[in-house]
Parts: structure tokens; sequence; C-alpha cells
């Protein structure tokens, strides 16, 4: 299902692979290269997310941000910028975007995040539905995870590892993308933390069933899914 | 025209010795004068006032003969005498008064006179006073000496005047010269920094003067900027040699995916090729993150945050690396601190590298602590480990980024984690302390609660 995604970028070329990439996922995509226009045209409510470069002409991207929310413009936002530190994204993150992607970047952890950001606005997920994948439920009132009706125990952090993964269910998770919104971390630890308790909790969702759930997905990332 | 600075500050300098002394030599000549015109007024006076008593009590007669008396007592400068209506002289040792338009002014007047016929004028003091048949009495003083007392006077002090003048001229050169000697030599260390000599200083009399303190701060300056330059020096050389390796092992990398023949091999390849490329983004963006955290941009970022919370949350995170490692993770956290002020991701990716350290270093049964603790006032924040530790001597080495202490080690961004804690402990007003856990590393940062600027 399409989407209309409006890209603020000024290098030709990561617009052009972003356009490119893009539309062969589905979405519709607008490009401009100014800041001014970037704004003018992030206010007319009709895109449903917007790919901003920090750094543009016109007008800089944080300063976009801000009058966009001034002016009650709630589409989510993802920010893409060389800025890659952690006092930069925080900085990004508090001016009003939803996520902050540093250059250079994999089209594969750019595509899991617009879509995770493409699922919020799709209406909120109300947090006391249960979430079915497969043969998994799990009751995110009482946290309770079940698996071909039986109870799984998880830790506080494995549960919201999951919960996490089920609310994108289908699509490619990035272990940055777990770290930024199980752990709120954002800085890369440099070491196979985010692995060891994927593969902890995939222990515990798969030893003694048949079907695999939880997927690692090559140079990526993770999903979970009932079919592989 | 430009003229040179000393030449300059010694003209200014005369210019305002002659602007000063100018108005000293007016204010001296401007009161000698009053004075002498007044004391000379006061003389004429008292001889008036004389020969007017004269004059009352005898008559005509009496006078004629006081003034032939008064001026054979011999005062050369004492006029007296009787004139008719024009000014002509009748009695006395006045001829003509000049400079007076009959008829007569009474009262006291400055002017000049001629004492006989064919003499030359005088200045002259006088008063006059109308007496009987229309004629006038005149007392007065011949101003001649005091003329030439006055020429004396002026000529010796526009003598002085030019005299102050060559002094001031004379004093500026010598004071511009002092100047532009010690200006000159911050100029020529300057130049030859300029040129590239970051280890001239500049010289220091001892006199403790404002060039003193000036020189001092230049020398402090460039004392910084040496030491800065010195670091970027190492940190280029560092980068260069910590990115040549990762960078080898890319090429090869990809060499060996270009020659591979079949596809899965090729696959295989290149996710080593992405390793390797993340790896290398890891590196620089730690050195990025060092450099902003030195700079103490991210204050604003501050927050209020429980310590323990932080330690236990990161303990929790790391406990199945540990429990992969064969090692016991132990949260040593005392209850109750109070919330820290800080930045918390700063601070979670400072003791993530430590603990990450310390997990790598770990042998088998091992233990590693997490502290979080409050001393005298400080948080001390940090993590213990019976690893092989880091010799005394190579604890300076290991807090530089790039530090190497362990050149097999390969792990990317090695070197940087205690460059970052330090960078972080600074950004904390803090500092990191390096200490022999016995065996093992202690690194803790120890964060002071209060009065950090």
């Amino acid at each position: 299902m399409g989407r209309k995604i409006l890209l603020i970028e000024d290098d030709r070329e990561t617009a052009s692979y972003l356009v490119r990439g893009l539309s062969e996922e589905g979405h519709g995509v607008d490009h401009v290269e100014d800041g001014r226009d970037g704004l003018f045209r992030a206010t007319d409510g009709s895109f449903d997310l917007v790919i901003l470069d920090r750094m543009v002409p016109g007008l800089d991207g944080l300063s976009l941000l801000k009058a966009m929310r001034a002016a009650n413009v709630e589409t989510p936002v993802l920010i893409l910028s060389a800025l890659a530190s952690v006092t930069d994204r925080i900085e990004g993150l508090e001016s009003g975007s939803d996520d902050y992607l540093a250059k250079p970047f994999s089209f594969g952890e750019l595509l899991a995040r617009v879509n995770a950001l493409l699922r919020r606005g799709e209406g909120k997920t109300a947090a006391d539905l249960r979430i079915l994948v497969g043969d998994l439920e799990i009751e995110p009132l009482s946290r309770v995870v079940r698996r071909a009706g039986r109870v799984i125990e998880l830790k506080p952090r494995e549960y919201r590892l999951l919960e996490y993964l089920a609310r994108n269910e289908g699509r490619v998770v990035t272990r940055t993308m777990l770290l930024e919104q199980v752990w709120d971390y954002h800085f890369d630890p440099g070491t196979n933390v985010i692995d060891v308790h994927v593969s902890r909790l995939r222990r515990k969702l798969e030893d003694g069933f048949e079907r695999p759930i939880l997927h690692t997905v090559r140079g990526a990332g993770y999903r979970l899914a009932a079919t592989a | 025209m430009r003229l040179p600075t000393t030449l300059r500050v010694g003209l200014l300098a005369a210019l305002l010795a002659l602007f000063s002394n100018v108005a000293l030599i007016g204010f001296i000549h401007w009161r000698t004068y009053d004075d002498s015109i007044e004391a000379v007024r006061q003389q004429v006076v008292e001889a008036a006032s004389a020969l007017d008593v004269v004059y009352a009590s005898g008559g005509r007669r009496a006078l004629d003969k006081a003034i032939v008396d008064t001026l054979a007592a011999g005062d050369p400068q004492l006029l007296a005498a009787i004139v008719d209506r024009t000014g002509a002289g009748r009695v006395g040792n006045v001829g003509a008064i000049l400079d007076m338009a009959p008829p007569l002014q009474p009262g006291y007047h400055n002017g000049r006179v001629r004492r006989r016929a064919g003499a030359a004028p005088a200045g002259a003091a006088y008063r006059l006073r109308p007496i009987d048949h229309g004629d006038w009495l005149l007392t007065g003083r011949s101003l001649g000496e005091r003329m030439r007392f006055q020429r004396t006077l002026e000529s010796s002090l526009g003598l002085a005047l030019a005299i102050s003048v060559l002094l001031g001229l004379l004093c500026g050169l010598i004071i511009a010269r002092y100047v532009g000697s010690r200006v000159g030599e911050m100029a020529e260390v300057a130049d030859s920094i300029a040129g590239g000599d970051l280890a001239q200083r500049v010289p220091i009399s001892g006199s403790g003067d404002a060039f003193d303190g000036l020189a001092r701060q230049i020398n402090r300056m460039l004392d910084r900027i040496a030491a800065l330059m010195e670091e970027l020096r190492l940190l280029t050389d560092s980068l260069a040699h910590d990115l040549r390796s990762p960078v080898g092992r890319l090429r090869a990398r990809v060499e060996a995916a270009l020659a591979a023949g079949d596809e899965q091999k090729r696959d295989a390849l290149l996710g080593g090729v992405l390793q390797e490329a993340d790896s290398l983004m890891r590196i620089l963006t730690t050195v990025l993150e060092i450099g902003r955290t030195e700079a103490m941009a991210s204050r604003r970022q501050f927050a209020p945050l429980d310590p323990a919370e932080l330690a236990g949350e990161l303990a929790e995170m790391y406990e199945p690396i540990a429990e992969e490692a064969g090692c016991v993770l132990r949260v040593e956290a005392e209850a109750g601190l109070p919330p820290y002020p800080g930045h918390r991701q700063l601070l979670a990716q400072t003791l993530s590298n430590l603990l990450d350290n310390a997990l790598s270093y770990a042998r088998s049964g091992g233990e590693v602590v997490l502290i979080a603790q409050m001393r005298d006032g400080r948080l001390r924040l940090g993590v213990a480990d019976r690893g092989p530790g880091i010799a005394a001597a190579d604890l300076a080495e290991a807090r530089r980024r790039f530090g190497r202490l362990d050149s097999s080690r390969n792990s990317a961004g090695a070197g940087l984690g205690l460059a970052l804690a330090e960078a972080v402990a600074h950004l904390h007003g803090g500092v990191l302390e390096l200490a022999d856990n016995a065996p093992g590393l202690r690194a803790m940062l120890v964060l002071p609660l209060a009065g950090r600027e």
C-alpha cells in the first residue's frame, strides 16, 4: 500500500537513490532540494511522512522542523544527517523529529524506519489490544505472552523487545532501532549486545516449537513473522 | 605620509608637552603681569593721595613746591606734574600726555607720556584730578622698568617653552623606543610563529609591568596552541594509523569478493565488507563524539538521572554478554543516591564502553563490578574488573585518543573508549580515575555534585 513521502534533500545522488528505492517499495515520493520549498510543501498536509536532510540550503533542517511543528503539522519526520554524534541525535529528536538516521546509512535501515513511522501514522494501535503473530499471542495490558496457548515467561526488557518486534510484525527491525526504541540509547555499543538479547528471546519463543518465528535478516536486522 | 611609530609617539609627546607648558607659562605670565600692574597702581594711588593732602591743606603754591621736592628725592620712575587742559606740562617732569585728546578725563589711566618736549614717548600709569584754573594734577609712574622686566620674563618663559618642547620630544622618543622594542619583541615572536616555529616565546623582562603581563598572556596562549597542535597531530597520526588496518581489511575483502566465483561465497564476503565499513563508521563517530563532548556543547542536554538506575539498566543490558563470556557481572550501587544532573546518553555510552572493555579482558570465571556510589560529595560511576589491568607507567598513554596499549586487539574503536570516558568526565566537571584493582583495572568517573563551572 503506497503512501506519500516528502523528501527534502539537496544531495542529488542520495535523493535519486532514495526516490528510486522508496518508489520500488510502492511509495509516492516528492523531492525538493531547498529548505524553504520543503517547509511550504510539508505544511500543506498531504504527506504521510517527511524525510529531511538536516543541512539543506534555504532553511536548515532543524529550523524547518521547528517551524513545521509550530504550525501544528504533526506529520512524522525522519531526519537524515551526517552529524552522527549522540549529542546531534538528541538535538534532532528534541527539535521534534520522530526518528534520526545518520549518514551514511543502509537502505534497509532507512526502509525499516520509514515503515515503522508510516505504521505509527496509521492510527495508534491501542495498547490494550491483543497482538497476534501466527500462534504467538501478546497481551500488552497484563504483559502475558503465549505461544500455541503455552505461557512464555519473559523478563521486562525481553517483553519490550518482543512487543516492539510484534508491533512491526513482518517488517525488518534493525539493531539500532531496537537499541533506540527498547533501551532508549542513541549510541552504538559496538558489540553484539542486541544480538545476544535477541537470541535469548528467540530461544524462549522457539524452544520446543516447530516453526521459527523470530527471523534474522542478514545485514539488516530481525523480523517477527509467522512465516519466513 | 606614514611616519615611523617611534617618531609619531615622540611627536605626540612633544605636542602634549607644548600644550601643557603653553598653558602653564600663559598662566604665569598672566599672574605676574596682573600682579605688577596692581603694584604700580597701588604706588600711584599712594603718591597721589599724598599730593592731594598737600593741595587740600596748602593750596596751589604748596602743591607746586611739594612736586618739586618729591621729584628732587630722586625716584626716577615717579611722575608728578601739573598740566593744563590740553595736557601740556606746567610744573613737574611730564611734558605732554599722549593718547588722550582733550578734555582730559579724571581718574586712573594707563597710557603714554612724553617727559620733555622731543623726548621719546614712555609708558606710564597715572592718575589725573582737576585743580584750580582748569589745570590738572598728574601723579603716576613710568613703566619703562616694568616693561623691561616683563620682556625679560617673557623671553625666559619663551625659552623655557622651547626647552620643554625639546625635552618632551626627547622623552617621547625614549618612551617610543622602549615601547617599540617591547612590542617589536612580540611582533618578532608572532612573526616567527606565523612562519611555523611554534617553540618561540615572548621574552619577559622581569619588571612585572603591563608588557610582562601581556607577554605572559601571549605565552600562555602559545602554550595552549602548541599543546592543541601537538594533540591534533597525534590524533591525525593515530587516526590514520588506526584506520589503516580496517581499510586494509576492507580492501582485501572487496578483492576477495570480486574474485569469488560462487554467489553464496561472494555474499558472505560482502557481508564482511559491510561489517568492516560499519566498524570504520564507528571509529569516526566516536572520534567526532569525543570532539563534540570536549567542546562542552552538550551541557544543554543535562537532566537529572538516578545513577543506581543507570547502573542497573546497563548491568541488565550486559548481563547476557557477561554470561556468554563466563563472567559474573555485579552491580554495587548505594541505596538512596541523590538524582544527578548529567548527560544520560553519554554517561551510558561511557559505562557501556567500560563494560565492553572489562568483559573483553575478563577471564572466564572473573568478576566485573559496576559501581555507583557517593564519596566526599562526588558521584563515582565506573567499572572494576579482574583482567590484566594497566601498568602504572602506561596509564597516561591509555587515556590518550588511540592510546594503543594492546596493538593485538583490533576491535573497532579500540583505544577510544578511555579517551571518550575522560571527555565525558570533563563535560561533567569531573575526572576519569584509573586505578589498580589489584589485580585488574578500576576505571571510575569521579563527578562533583555541585560547584561545577
